[in-house]
């Protein structure tokens, strides 16, 4: 059997010993071989804290860490050869320019020809022309980059990303997103990413974990999560036949909102065509059609609304 | 212990050294001022007492002492570094480990000290016509023996530092100047009052401060001095790196991302 490239079993963190706090409980997971694997959570629920302790930036208070079948705790030095992280919340040296700062990193993984592996990306996400001036002179959104940058000279087996476009503007985000898809098809590399963009998580992940005070409360395909908190949402401008239509809906017992002429129904998605089949049987007659699949935005915030 | 990583941090600090100010008048700026101050000072007494050498023990006292603050700043300083350019965790989410972390700090701190000790011994040669290597081949051992000193006190600040965070990041450029009065850099031992010169015999600079004077006054310097401070040297410098090793630990244990 092919061991995962990353395997957590029973991690658990607590701060403190007067009045001790559970940041991460028992949290147990597997990340395969080209995998990308995204962390959720309302704020607070413990992804950065598991990424933290995933890194050997943070004690863990107990349970087990395996990278590529490797205890991490006793190999964090081979490991970390072919892992890598970058951040929103973290920075690079300021007064170094990038061409420097990439140069340090690059000694820590004994490449030698950095610029050649450096060069490349730093086009990729056009900030190559910067290349010589210090870190404090780049915006924001650029020094994002630059740590995604740092990330992926170092052809690393497995990525750890905390919230990286979210300081990052939509067309830049969307990049970033294409970006790791694309290495993703072409290494093979796994990655574990946490983001509070939904629509970003849906699009890049092929499963989601979601955090809730540092317990796993779901583990699954991303529209799984989506459909088990809400369902499809069919909106009709009706022409012909409102009260017929709303007599249907209600004799089937289906959720609706009316305002003026557009009613919205909730519906599985295996129950649209025979409803609209039966409508259309009815004599209604509609303008406009609009169906609305469930989102994961819709799990997150029932999440996020049920821990407050 | 990697090599590259090891260059890897040199490089890191060494960037950070040769861009910033504060870094640079390190070097230069604060030696040149003490020199001038002390050189000044020195011949003025120099005027007013029978002691013929004492601008040159005073001298040879102030780049000795020079050894050892710079000794005492530069881990602490670079750790404090790592602190406010937000690079800690990214530090050690990389395949560095601690002691390369260290030996490429120790590595950047000889570099350092060898210029500041080249300059002064330069500007004093050229304001006063003093060679302050009268004190012959012991200066390599004495140097060697003080700037180990001086990473004794920077690795126990840097263990205050790291554990306690910014609040307390002061203590880095404080703590060296705590062991000035009991090592007597410019007097001799008998001179502190008797508690006080319990504690200078503890401390392995007082035996090479001493040793400088007996030599520049005339004398030899009783090849015991040496040992002792270097035996005290060694317990001292492997006691204060157990004790940052520890202090780090715990730090990583609350998270390092906290220092940031």
């Amino acid at each position: 059997m092919i061991s995962p490239t990353l395997s957590v079993r029973n991690l658990r963190k607590i701060y403190g010993k007067k009045n001790p706090f559970t940041a991460v409980d028992g949290v147990s997971f597997d990340l395969k071989e080209g995998e990308v694997l995204g962390l959720l959570g309302p704020n607070g629920s413990g992804k950065t804290t598991t990424i933290q302790m995933l890194l050997g930036t943070l004690g863990v208070t107990s349970g087990q860490i395996h990278y590529f079948g490797k205890d991490f705790f006793k190999h964090r030095s081979e490991i970390m050869e072919k892992v890598s992280f970058a951040s929103t919340y973290t920075s690079l040296p300021y007064v170094l320019t990038i061409a420097e700062n990439l140069r340090c990193f690059g000694q820590f993984y004994g490449i030698r020809d950095i610029e050649a592996k450096t060069n490349p990306l730093l086009d990729r996400f056009g900030i190559l022309d910067k290349k010589d001036k210090p870190v404090s002179s780049l915006s924001a959104g650029q020094i994002t980059r630059l740590m995604l940058v740092k990330a992926f000279f170092t052809d690393p087996k497995v990525v750890l990303l905390d919230e990286p476009t979210a300081s990052l503007d939509p067309d830049v985000s969307l990049d970033v997103c294409k970006f790791l898809l694309e290495q993703r098809e072409k290494t093979g590399l796994s990655i574990l990413f946490t983001s509070h963009k939904m629509e970003e998580v849906a699009e890049l992940c092929d499963r989601t974990i979601f955090l809730k005070n540092g317990v796993i409360i779901a583990d699954d395909l991303p529209e799984n999560l989506a459909k088990s908190v809400s369902s499809y949402q069919l909106r009709l401008t009706i022409v012909d036949g409102m009260k017929r239509t709303i007599a249907f809906a209600e004799k089937k017992q289906i959720p609706y909102t009316l305002e003026h002429r557009v009613i919205q129904f909730s519906l599985d998605e295996t129950e649209i065509p025979p409803f609209l089949n039966s409508l259309m049987q009815a004599g209604v007659s509609y303008a406009s059609i609009q169906i609305k699949e469930p989102s994961l935005e819709a799990y997150f915030l029932k999440i996020a609304e049920k821990s407050q | 212990m990697n090599r590259s990583r090891v260059y890897g941090v040199f490089l890191r600090y060494f960037f950070v050294a040769k861009k910033g100010l504060h870094q640079l008048s390190d070097i230069f700026y604060w030696p040149f001022v003490d020199i001038l101050l002390w050189g000044l000072t020195s011949l003025w007494i120099r005027s007013q007492s029978d002691i013929q050498n004492l601008p040159l023990v005073l001298m040879t006292g102030l780049i000795f002492w020079q050894i050892v603050w710079r000794g005492s700043v530069d881990i602490s300083v670079n750790l404090l570094q790592e602190f406010w350019q937000r690079n800690l965790v990214n530090l050690f989410s990389t395949p560095l480990k601690f002691r390369e972390w260290i030996a490429g700090m120790l590595l950047l701190s000889i570099s350092k000290l060898c210029i500041t000790i080249t300059f002064g011994t330069l500007v004093v040669y050229l304001l006063y016509a003093l060679n302050v290597f009268t004190v012959g081949w012991a200066f390599l051992p004495f140097a060697a023996s003080l700037i180990i000193f001086g990473w004794t006190i920077s690795f126990l600040a840097s263990s205050l530092i790291i554990y306690f965070g910014h609040k307390i990041e002061m203590i880095a450029w404080m703590i060296g100047f705590l062991f000035a009065p009991f090592s007597a850099v410019f007097y001799p031992v008998d001179v502190l009052p008797e508690w006080a010169r319990a504690i200078a015999w503890c401390l392995p600079t007082t035996y090479i401060f001493q040793g400088m004077r007996c030599i520049l006054l005339g004398g030899s310097c009783p090849v015991s001095y040496f040992w002792i401070s270097l035996s005290l040297n060694i317990i001292y410098l492997i006691a204060a790196i157990f004790i940052f090793r520890w202090s780090f630990e715990k730090s990583r244990h609350k998270g390092l991302a906290r220092l940031e």
